[in-house]
């Protein structure tokens, strides 16, 4: 029987502070091509990660073929027919293609392995998928996108009715992607279920039979057909427009002189010709998709990756930033990171000690000796401004909420008084009282003087806060939007920069080794 | 006063290993009368004097999250040339030391600038290092000591005041200046931030590169005093000098609750690791155990502290993971 019908039906997980899914249902049905659309922290990868069994959901149910599942490892999904390909690789690079696809079973004679074999039975797969490779070829030696279909090939190897394919375009180039499209259209006429997950939703358009859009953990829609979809209505479902744009005092921005400004600036991630300026008191914000290259700006101008080309200048005068101690105590410029547990703190390390990081060369005295007293001077009114809870200053971060860890890396950078602070998605995976609460904090920031760089993802937020919104695509600025503070008339503007087809058509994009991303 | 620095010892993470530590010192006196003897005492200040260079040297390479294999080798470079120098060209005794110390720097250095530089773990640079510095070693010395010591160098090898070695005041100098270093000093803050998430540390300005570098140097340099007192307290340049480091190299930091993975060590605790496995030794040979047994027994605290820590962390996660699921 062919029937690869999978139902979701009211799942909801939770995690430390957050609800990931909350109520989420979604019904694949055989022979579809079926989208999974949403922003960054929807819940997407929470939902693929329950379909493969990496997690197990709190409560609601998993249905294959209308009967109950309880997966509680990878292995019960793979066998229940769920084969994923993630947006990584996961290939072993030193060995063959053909044992790559056969690594779960590897065909064995007296205990060895059975090279003849595996090549033999890893062929028909490759022709299967019209990969014209030979078997014996190290996975090293492959393209992307080759390797992306010995992954595929790997899947339907395990008899995988349902492919799971997260964000598959995002390392390939245009012409690869067609080819994939092509291959996965006849998987579709053969019986198999896809899912397709991606942030580029022209490929959707073209490719899908069916949609479901995640919001904030909730169904924005639930397996909707996709004709009678515009762009345009899936661009709302997923940004959301339900949510009230919280006003904010009056604030002056002192436009005699640019606190920051970037004129033509490229690096080697493939940013080039980008220029920014941002003003005393101003906040600025640049809005983009995953891996449109924002982060990696941020990392740029503070020094952390070096600029290829370009011209950089604080407070009017120029300002060649080689390294981020340079930003930091030179020109003052600021970075909370977008993932703080990986780039922002040291979660063994206290919380005196993760805020007063920065400041740790101003406050030395003789021999570069620091007192706790002098330190715990500099750090404990930022602590207490920023309301973070903590039991003492010795307290270990790790052991502290996400939204006090978040205040922690946003405290560091004000402790060290930075006039320019650049923000990475400063509210994600907060729970909703913090996060109103980071907002009015970033927009007194703002009030009190500071030049403003916010990178967010997060549509309302941007409009709540942001006097100017950039729209990163594709390592490159292609527009700018004064924000009205009108949520339809800002998003609409802010998604036809970016989902112009006339844009990112056609290119030739980072190479993949460079992209990093 | 005492009452609140009663308090701040209790606290103290190390004060487990001190109770262990004090327990062991009542144990052995009431089992052996020899244990307190002024020369058993001597005995024992001395095994301290030279383990505790080797474990701070091994213990600031832990703090930036790396592996030191060749703090041994750097010792025992750094011994013969130091006997050899004053032997064969007659170099006085303080420019001896000096260049001593300048060899044992630069060797870290060269540890430091290699694993920064080409990205390779540390284990396997230090793993290589250790057979370049022990071949140049063998090299020079043809596996002959250099028996010609000055007469003030060996003076201080075995000169004391009662019990107390004068061999031990550079040590207890170097672990003073080594918790302010730790405590105090930004540079030592910088190594354990570079070890406790090394990308957080790069975005918070702190060099990263410099700051790995800096750390194998001090660990050279720590290395080089150890095997410079060690030619002093045998009396000869002996080529085998460091070749038994490397045990207690770990086994002392991890003692004193090291985290192995970087961020976190103990000044204290270290010096207390060193303490227990001096008492170990001491326990061995007052108890005419064969002091063969003792890597064995190293090797089995080794195990016994890294297991104790990994239970913690365990019983820690779970604790915040109960804590989180709780309604807030």
């Amino acid at each position: 029987m062919t029937d690869a019908t999978l139902e979701i039906r009211g799942v909801t997980k939770d995690f430390p502070g957050v609800r990931a899914l909350d109520t989420v249902s979604m019904r694949l049905e055989a022979g579809q091509i079926h989208a999974l659309l949403g922003e960054n922290g929807a819940g997407k990868s929470t939902l693929i990660k329950i379909l493969t069994g990496v997690y197990q959901p709190d409560t609601g149910e998993v249905l294959l073929r209308g009967r109950h599942q309880r997966f509680q490892s990878p292995r019960d999904a793979i066998a229940a027919g769920i084969g994923v390909v993630h947006q990584e690789r996961n290939l072993i690079n030193r060995f063959s293609v053909g044992e790559n696809i056969l690594l779960e079973k590897l065909p064995t004679k007296r205990g060895l392995v059975d090279y003849a074999a595996v090549f033999e039975q890893a062929a028909p797969w490759l022709a299967a998928l019209d990969l014209r490779v030979d078997p014996r070829t190290p996975v090293i030696d492959l393209s992307v996108a080759q390797m992306q279909l010995v992954e595929i090939a790997k899947a339907l190897s395990l008899r995988t009715k349902i492919l799971l394919m997260d964000e598959p375009t995002a390392s390939i180039t245009p012409h690869e992607s067609e080819v994939l499209f092509d291959l996965l259209r006849r998987l579709r006429d053969d019986g198999v279920s896809i899912v397709f997950v991606s942030h580029k939703l022209e490929e959707v358009f073209a490719l899908c039979d069916r949609v479901t859009v995640l919001r904030d953990g909730r169904n924005a829609c639930e397996s909707r057909p996709l004709t009678g979809l515009a762009r345009a209505d899936i661009v709302k479902l997923m940004i959301g427009r339900d949510e009230r744009i919280a006003r904010f005092g009056e604030k002056v921005v002192d436009r005699r002189r640019p606190a920051l400004e970037l004129r033509d600036v490229a690096t080697g991630h493939g940013h080039h010709h980008v220029g920014l300026t941002l003003y005393k008191g101003e906040i600025v914000g640049l809005y983009g998709l995953v891996g449109s290259g924002r982060s990696e700006l941020a990392k740029a101008i503070i020094g952390a990756e070096p600029l290829t080309a370009g011209h950089v200048e604080v407070n009017g005068q120029s300002a060649p930033i080689r390294s981020v101690t340079q930003a930091l105590n030179r020109y003052r410029i600021g970075y909370v990171s977008e993932d703080r547990k990986h780039d922002g703190l040291i979660l063994i390390h206290s919380v005196l000690r993760n805020v007063g990081i920065t400041i740790w060369n101003r406050i030395a005295g003789v021999l570069g000796l620091t007192t706790r007293r002098a330190e715990a001077d500099r750090v404990l009114p930022y602590i207490e401004r920023l309301e973070i809870r903590t039991p003492s200053l010795s307290q270990t971060v790790g052991n502290l909420s996400g939204g006090n860890q978040q205040k922690v890396s946003v405290a560091k950078w004000l402790a060290a008084e930075t006039e320019i602070l650049i923000i990475d998605e400063p509210t994600i995976g907060i729970d909703i009282k913090t996060k109103t609460y980071l907002h009015e904090l970033i927009w007194g920031l703002a009030a009190g003087g500071t030049a403003v760089l916010l990178i967010s993802s997060d549509m309302p937020e941007m409009i709540a806060l942001a006097d100017r919104i950039l729209v990163m695509n594709n390592f490159a600025i292609v527009g700018e939007v004064e924000n009205t503070r009108d949520y339809d008339q800002v998003s609409n503007a802010i998604m036809g920069h970016i989902h112009d087809p006339s844009e990112g058509q056609g290119r030739a994009g980072p190479p993949p080794a460079a992209a990093g991303v | 006063m005492s009452g609140d620095l009663w308090h701040r010892l209790r606290r103290a993470e190390w004060f487990g290993l001190l109770l262990i530590s004090a327990l062991g010192v009542l144990v052995l006196a009431l089992a052996k009368q020899t244990f307190l003897s002024p020369f058993n005492i001597y005995v024992m200040l001395l095994g301290f004097s030279l383990s505790i260079m080797v474990a701070m040297s091994q213990m600031v390479i832990i703090a930036i999250g790396q592996m030191n294999l060749s703090v041994g080798a750097i010792g025992g470079l750094v011994a013969i040339s130091f006997a050899g120098m004053m032997e064969v060209w007659g170099l006085p005794i303080p420019l001896a030391i000096l260049a001593g110390l300048l060899i044992g720097v630069l060797c870290g250095c060269l540890n430091g600038i290699l694993t920064v530089v080409t990205g390779i773990t540390a284990f396997i640079i230090t793993l290589a290092t250790l057979s370049i510095f022990k071949g140049i070693n063998l090299g020079i010395t043809e596996a002959q000591p250099f028996y010609d010591i000055p007469a003030p160098v060996k003076w201080f090898g075995n000169a004391s005041i009662g019990p107390i070695p004068y061999l031990v005041i550079l040590p207890v100098l170097a672990v003073i200046a080594m918790w302010f270093l730790m405590n105090r000093a930004v540079i030592g803050r910088h190594m354990l931030a570079v070890g406790g998430n090394p990308q957080a540390a790069a975005l918070s300005g702190i060099s990263v590169g410099r700051t790995i570098v800096a750390a194998h140097a001090l660990s050279g340099g720590l290395a080089a005093i150890g095997g410079m007192l060690v030619v002093a307290r045998l009396q000869i340049g002996q080529p085998t000098i460091g070749d038994d480091w490397l045990i207690v190299s770990f086994a002392a930091p991890v003692i004193g609750g090291a985290v192995l993975a970087g961020g976190h060590i103990s000044v204290i605790g270290t010096c207390l690791g060193v303490i227990i496995v001096t008492l170990i030794t001491n326990a061995l040979v007052l108890l005419a155990i064969d002091p063969f047994f003792v890597e064995l027994l190293l090797g089995g605290l080794i195990l016994g502290a890294v297991g104790l820590n990994r239970y913690r962390e365990v019983n820690a996660e779970a604790a915040r993971a109960r804590a989180h699921a709780a309604p807030t």
